[in-house]
């Protein structure tokens, strides 16, 4: 241990669900004591129950629980941790929360309150990669429109472009321009429609980048200025921006492009003074161009891929940084062994447009085997509360090779029982079969144009014939049970006569 | 032998079942099969079909009853009745199916984030309905079936319970 080290003996997880059993194991294995925090929805939750100690902070909604700084720091300091993990998603990007915890004397698992605020801020970040030589994606707002001027940058940039209403969303005002003859035409259409949708004519040009993919590199640095790249992963799989599969290393990503890529995020990390782990998310299109999309300051959801092919717990890795202790290894040391692909099991509906689906688990049994890790939140009959994120459990699955990957991924889904809502199991099964993913021609744009009616597991007639015969096998064991009254039931004697008479009576109708 | 019309979906089955000591030879739509059935726990069922192992969750009531089922990931709702007693309600005009839920109800709290339609609005299944926004999602809610609007009973912007009535169909 360092000289400015100060071990973490206690830590709070400031998180629910699985990423909160994820980082109570790593503790435990680091003989850390854990703290739960629990929301009244999460009384019974799995994560209550693994820690060495667990404390009830508010009500259901995460606004009077999981987001409530004071409670929680009050929580971490009545319970002498003196560390606090965010997880991902509520406080984790919370630059403030980061502040506070330093001025309480807790350890904030994660970067410096300052370097959060800078990435978190999309315009600043901007300009940090910008200054870190890292190329963004080139775009400028029309505020004049003097069309030669426009007619320039949009030559500048590279068509086709993509003009949209700043003030937008949903795809109003916005127009793909191929060459330089419509942009004219395109300008003024964008520019009235985004004044009728918005009340707001502005607009803004940017390169449009076909079939994009979604690249990320994951980071570590620690506080003495050691700074590693753990490889990429990639996560074009999306719906609406929601990352749903995610795998490494990616296929399209060769040594070169690597190398680039690797490169440009210790760039930013270093510009940022970065410490913990990070991941720098980029853009790639089908040509290998890559721009700077945003730096994620917390661990990723998707982080368990990595975990898979190096071999290493970034969890592990984050409480070293964060107690001070340099990075155990170098670059060199770091070995990447085979391919891991990540499945996000939510409670939804993938048929019906993706809807939460909420209830009790009536059945729960994950999948295990050679290269299977489940990253679990859940227990049978746990209920699915409305009140948070939908993602129930993450099945990680490791093989020597993306195809062995993949039919074990196959393998492993098709184990995986849950009853009592509706997960995206059978969508997941479904992207396994399709052609495309086979062969990873990936795009963020795969789900819309691959399933245009979201029919991922559409019900076949020899599934509904099955069904149909539990059905009718149930219904009939059921009329065994009440054609056989209890003794001295005679209500239910008296109901069965009236039911047996009825059908008499009917089938003698018939027969007539 | 007992004969069973199980309608799921649009698509009618017809099924035999012949049971002796536990073991079914079926007969569905003219196809046959042999089914053990064993029970796991209330309302689950390890179902070997021709030998091949099925694990279902079923619940159900009554005569002429709604079935709900999980079965290889999928919840498939269907009905089961007794074929006479179906062929002969299908000769006599009655309707024993459950008709399209007149009124539609949230599956979820959550909050009315914005009305596709209104009072009168002739809508086709898969039609967006309105928009609930729940477990920090908007969630479209479709039309089950073609249907006319007869009333909304939310507003936008207003919160909603479970079971809470959304619209009524005519």
């Amino acid at each position: 241990m360092d000289n400015k080290a100060k071990p973490i003996k206690k830590t709070l997880i400031a998180n629910r669900c699985e990423i909160a059993v994820r980082i109570i194991r790593t503790c435990k294995e680091m003989g850390i004591k854990s703290v739960a925090v629990f929301s009244e929805a999460d009384k019974t939750a799995h994560h209550v129950r693994l820690a060495d100690e667990s404390y009830l902070i508010g009500n259901a909604p995460s606004s009077e629980s999981y987001l409530n700084q004071k409670k929680i720091i009050e929580v971490a300091k009545s319970s002498s941790a003196d560390a606090i993990h965010p997880g991902y998603g509520f406080l984790a990007e919370n630059a403030q929360f980061a502040r506070t915890c330093h001025e309480n004397n807790i350890i904030f698992i994660g970067p410096t309150p300052e370097t959060i605020s800078l990435l978190g801020d999309k315009i600043r970040a901007r300009q940090t990669a910008t200054e870190a030589s890292l190329p963004v994606i080139p775009g400028l707002e029309i505020e004049n429109k003097d069309a030669n001027f426009i007619s320039k940058s949009s030559d500048e940039i590279g068509y086709p472009v993509l003009i949209k209403a700043i003030a937008g969303g949903g795809g109003k005002g916005m127009r793909v321009v191929n060459s330089s003859s419509e942009l004219k035409e395109a300008i003024a259409r964008a520019s009235s429609e985004a004044k009728t949708a918005f009340g707001d004519e502005r607009i803004y040009l940017e390169k449009y980048i076909e079939k994009p993919r979604h690249i990320e590199i994951q980071i570590l640095a620690d506080s003495h200025g050691n700074v590693v790249h753990l490889g990429e992963r990639e996560c074009s799989i999306q719906r609406r921006h929601q990352k749903l599969i995610e795998e490494t290393p990616s296929t399209f990503v060769d040594d070169i492009l690597r190398a680039k890529m690797t490169d440009a995020a210790i760039k930013i990390a270093r510009q940022a003074n970065y410490t913990g782990a990070g991941t720098v998310e980029f853009i790639v299109n089908q040509n290998g161009d890559f721009y700077f999309l945003e730096v994620n300051t917390r661990l990723q959801v998707e982080h368990p891929v990595t975990e898979m092919v190096t071999g290493l717990d970034l969890v592990k890795e984050q409480i070293n940084i964060a107690q001070g202790n340099k990075l155990s290894f170098k670059q060199s040391d770091i070995e990447f062994n085979g391919h891991a692909i990540e499945f996000r099991i939510c409670a939804e509906d993938p048929e019906n447009n993706f809807i939460p689906s909420i209830g009790k688990l009536k059945n729960y049994r994950p999948p295990s085997g050679p290269g299977v890790r489940i990253d679990s939140g859940v227990l049978i009959f746990s209920e699915i509360p409305v009140y948070y994120d939908s993602l129930i459990a993450k099945v990680i699955v490791w093989g020597k090779t993306r195809e062995e990957a993949i039919s074990r991924s196959k393998r492993a889904l098709e184990e995986f029982r849950i009853s009592g809502v509706t997960t995206t199991i059978g969508f997941h099964r479904s992207i396994l079969e399709n052609d495309k993913f086979a062969s990873a021609e990936l795009s963020t744009d795969f789900l819309s144009s691959e399933y245009p009616d979201n029919n991922f597991s559409p019900l076949t007639i020899p599934l509904a014939e099955k069904a149909a015969v539990a059905m009718a096998i149930n219904f009939y064991l059921n009329r065994q049970k009440t054609r056989i009254p209890e003794k001295n039931n005679s209500i239910s004697k008296q109901r069965n006569w009236q039911i047996a008479y009825r059908m008499n009576r009917l089938n003698q109708t018939r027969d007539r | 032998m007992p004969r069973f019309l199980v309608t799921i979906e649009d698509k009618e089955f017809d099924v035999w079942l012949n049971e002796e000591n536990g073991i079914f030879e079926v007969t569905v739509n003219g196809s046959n099969h042999t089914v053990i059935s064993s029970q796991l726990g209330i309302n689950r069922f390890l179902m070997l079909y021709d030998n091949a192992p099925n694990e279902v969750e079923i619940r159900s009531n009554g005569y002429n009853s709604k079935s709900n089922l999980f079965l290889s990931g999928h919840e498939i709702n269907g009905t089961v009745e007794d074929y006479k007693l179906a062929q002969l309600q299908k000769a006599m005009g009655i309707s024993n199916k459950p008709s399209i839920d007149k009124q539609l109800k949230a599956t979820m709290p959550g909050m009315v984030l914005d009305l596709k339609i209104k009072a009168g609005d002739i809508v086709k299944k898969g039609d967006p309905l309105l928009i609930i926004e729940a477990m920090k999602m908007e969630n479209v809610i479709k039309a089950p079936s073609d249907a006319t609007i007869k009333s909304i009973a939310v507003e936008s912007g207003k919160s909603v319970d479970k079971g809470d009535k959304l619209l009524e169909f005519e």
